[in-house]
């Protein structure tokens, strides 16, 4: 994906953040624009075209997650990513809840930061991918058509709850999906704070799927928030086009 | 419970029956026990028909003096000592020539009248050697201040007054220091938890603080980096700026992390081993870089009723210290065991030894052991694994030698059926 698509705005109050921000980011060939307040940030996405928007979580005025909400009621594929500090797990949910696509734990380095908007924009800017169609990241492939779930081309035998939880989390592979919504989904609202019964069956799922349970490299714990599926390749389909290292697997 | 019909008699009942209440005993209450006092006091006397009507009188009035003097000390401030105040109040009252009281726990004396010299030693033998015998022709009385039947100070009194009245007013004043005391140790927590409440606070906003310079510097210094045509010499400082960045990043969330801790009250729910472990091993991911982590747990179902971020905080200090002291490349083992009705946790790694005489004081706040593996660090760490585990009524230890490595240890009471540790 090349930089120069990209047009980014990023919000934060303190111009210093901003400042080391902007300069390498223009460095490397995106477009940024800036706000300081939430409120101004609002009026930019109406009147301007971004790719990407870097919040920052704690900000006077309306603050981050009051723009995040009033965002995706005129922006809903818009990827916004939040800025947060650490020890702030419950707006992390809060805002992911709230569909924000990503946070970013501050202080963070420019790669990563990079890496964050280059994934974030790429899942948003992916042609809608049809809820049965197969995906395929690393060595395990799910067949949805089919719930069958396969690990190097070997079937691995889930049951039902685990096939769910393993479905939600490799369709937003690269995404960090709360506990409370993976719960809702799976089980439904009534269980959505049924946290350690999600962890039980997430520890069952690693060692169905991951070489090194202890040391998993599939399905990452984002602590204290949920889980995340690692987005080592892309999607089978569309998405694939815009990653030719991604390795395709034909529907079997 | 069978209850002397004497004032003092009362008095004591009452303080054995209240224990240490007396300091949040409301003015009501003692207006309504100066009541019963009187009453009792009326009984008494009444029972007591062998006096002439003078002696009866008289009698009458030191029971109404008593009173009066209940009341008042029900409305002392007890912000201030109640010893010169309440020494003013009985010669007041009762028309003694001088009354003298010593507070033991204060170590002070208080004077109303006229006193001899050598009045210190007198009033302090009263104390120290329990001298209760009065001294009629020298019209002195004496008293032991008592509650809970040890002795807190002395009265001694001048002038004419019944031996009842003396032991009731010797009661009133125990009473009365008891209740300043406890007021005053009430007030000595307030203080000092207003004091803990700050501190924490203060830190909570310096670490906050912090996060804004530090995400300028590493988004800069990386965003160099990125950019690339550095030289190797620059992109070895801006390398170094990085780092040291992180640390600095590192001991402020340790803070921020730590002030909460210390500021929180217990939050206890059923804990669940295994994820907890996993949960930690995920944030530590960046201190376990080079290394594997193995986990073995007793049981998968392994429950701890407790705090899950204290113990979350304690688990991750000492996967991180294992990180970072760990050899490159070795395993570090996080193991959950069963004994009797404990859960003991470790964690294991392959590294330097940590020397006999430091085992115990790396618990200690801001104690380092010796600098010959130099790792950055607080010293805070281990000291708030400690204390999570304390505020469990568990414990922490380690162990540690060149060839089997180190292994920190945490034994926490396990959660049994019921849901009770």
């Amino acid at each position: 994906m090349s930089n120069k698509a990209i047009r980014v705005l990023l919000v934060d109050d303190e111009p210093a953040i901003r400042r080391a921000l902007r300069t390498p980011l223009m460095e490397l060939g995106f477009q940024v624009g800036e706000a300081s307040r939430g409120e101004e940030a609002l009026q930019l996405v109406r009147m301007e075209t971004f790719d990407a928007v870097l919040l920052d979580m704690n900000m006077p005025g309306i603050g981050g997650m009051q723009t995040l909400i009033r965002l995706r009621i005129f922006a809903p594929r818009l990827p916004i990513l939040m800025l947060t500090v650490q020890d702030e797990e419950h707006d992390k949910v809060q805002a992911l809840d709230n569909g924000a696509d990503d946070y970013i734990t501050k202080p963070f380095s420019i790669r990563e930061c990079l890496a964050r908007v280059r994934s974030a924009v790429r899942r948003a800017q992916a042609p809608e991918r049809p809820e049965d169609a197969p995906i395929r990241i690393g060595e395990i492939e799910i067949l949805p058509t089919r719930r069958i779930v396969r690990k190097a081309g070997h079937p691995i035998r889930l049951t039902p709850k685990e096939y769910d939880i393993l479905y939600c989390l490799m369709r937003h592979a690269g995404r960090a999906v709360t506990s409370g919504k993976l719960l809702t989904s799976v089980w439904g609202a009534d269980y959505r704070q049924e946290v350690d019964y999600l962890r039980t069956f997430v520890r069952q799922l690693r060692k169905k799927i991951e070489k090194d349970p202890a040391n998993p490299c599939y399905l990452l714990t984002d602590a204290c928030v949920g889980y995340r599926f690692a987005e080592e390749v892309g999607f089978l389909g569309a998405a694939d086009t815009h990653h030719p290292d991604d390795h395709y697997l034909p529907h079997s | 419970m069978a209850f002397d019909r004497t004032l003092p008699g009362l008095l004591s009942s009452a303080i054995a029956l209240q224990g240490g209440w007396w300091a949040s005993f409301p003015v009501r209450g003692w207006i309504l026990l100066a009541l019963v006092l009187w009453i009792a006091a009326t009984l008494y006397l009444n029972a007591h028909t062998g006096f002439s009507r003078n002696q009866r009188k008289s009698k009458r009035t030191e029971a109404e003096n008593v009173c009066e003097l209940v009341r008042r000390a029900a409305h002392l401030d007890l912000q201030q000592k109640p010893g010169p105040q309440m020494a003013s109040l009985i010669h007041s009252i009762f028309g003694v020539e001088a009354v003298a009281i010593f507070d033991g726990d204060l170590d002070e004396i208080y004077q109303s009248g006229k006193w001899f010299a050598g009045l210190e030693d007198t009033i302090r033998s009263i104390f120290i050697f329990e001298t209760v015998r009065d001294d009629p022709e020298m019209g002195l009385i004496r008293r032991v201040l008592r509650v809970r039947n040890l002795p807190i100070g002395a009265m001694l009194l001048r002038g004419e007054t019944s031996e009842l009245t003396a032991n009731n007013v010797a009661s009133l004043l125990s009473i009365t220091f008891d209740r300043y005391h406890a007021l005053a140790s009430e007030m000595r927590m307030e203080n000092a938890k207003k004091a803990e409440e700050l501190r924490t606070t203060v830190l909570d906003s310096l670490a906050h603080a912090y996060k804004t310079p530090l995400t300028a510097i590493r988004a800069a210094s990386s965003g160099l980096t990125e950019m690339g045509h550095l030289s190797p010499a620059q992109s070895s400082l801006v390398a170094l700026i990085s780092e040291q960045t992180e640390l600095l990043n590192h001991l402020t969330t340790r803070l921020l992390r730590t002030a909460r801790l210390e500021r929180q009250s217990l939050h206890t729910e059923p804990v669940a081993i295994a994820p907890l472990i996993e949960d930690v091993v995920a944030g530590a991911r960046e201190h376990l870089a080079d290394l594997s982590v193995k986990i073995v747990l007793a049981r998968d179902d392994l429950t701890i009723f407790g705090d899950r971020g204290l113990l979350d905080a304690m688990l991750t200090q000492f996967v991180d210290n294992a990180g970072k002291y760990a050899r490159s490349g070795s395993t570090v083992t996080i193991q959950a065991a069963e004994q009797s009705a404990e859960v003991l946790l470790s964690v294991h790694n392959l590294g330097p030894a940590i020397p006999a005489e430091d085992r115990e004081r790396i618990f200690d706040r801001y104690f380092r052991s010796t600098p010959q593996h130099h790792a950055p660090g607080t010293g805070i760490g281990l000291s708030v694994a400690k204390h999570a585990a304390q505020a469990h009524g568990g414990r922490v230890w380690v162990t540690s030698d060149e060839r089997r490595g180190t292994t920190f240890f945490a034994s926490l009471p396990a959660l049994r059926q019921g849901g009770q540790a």
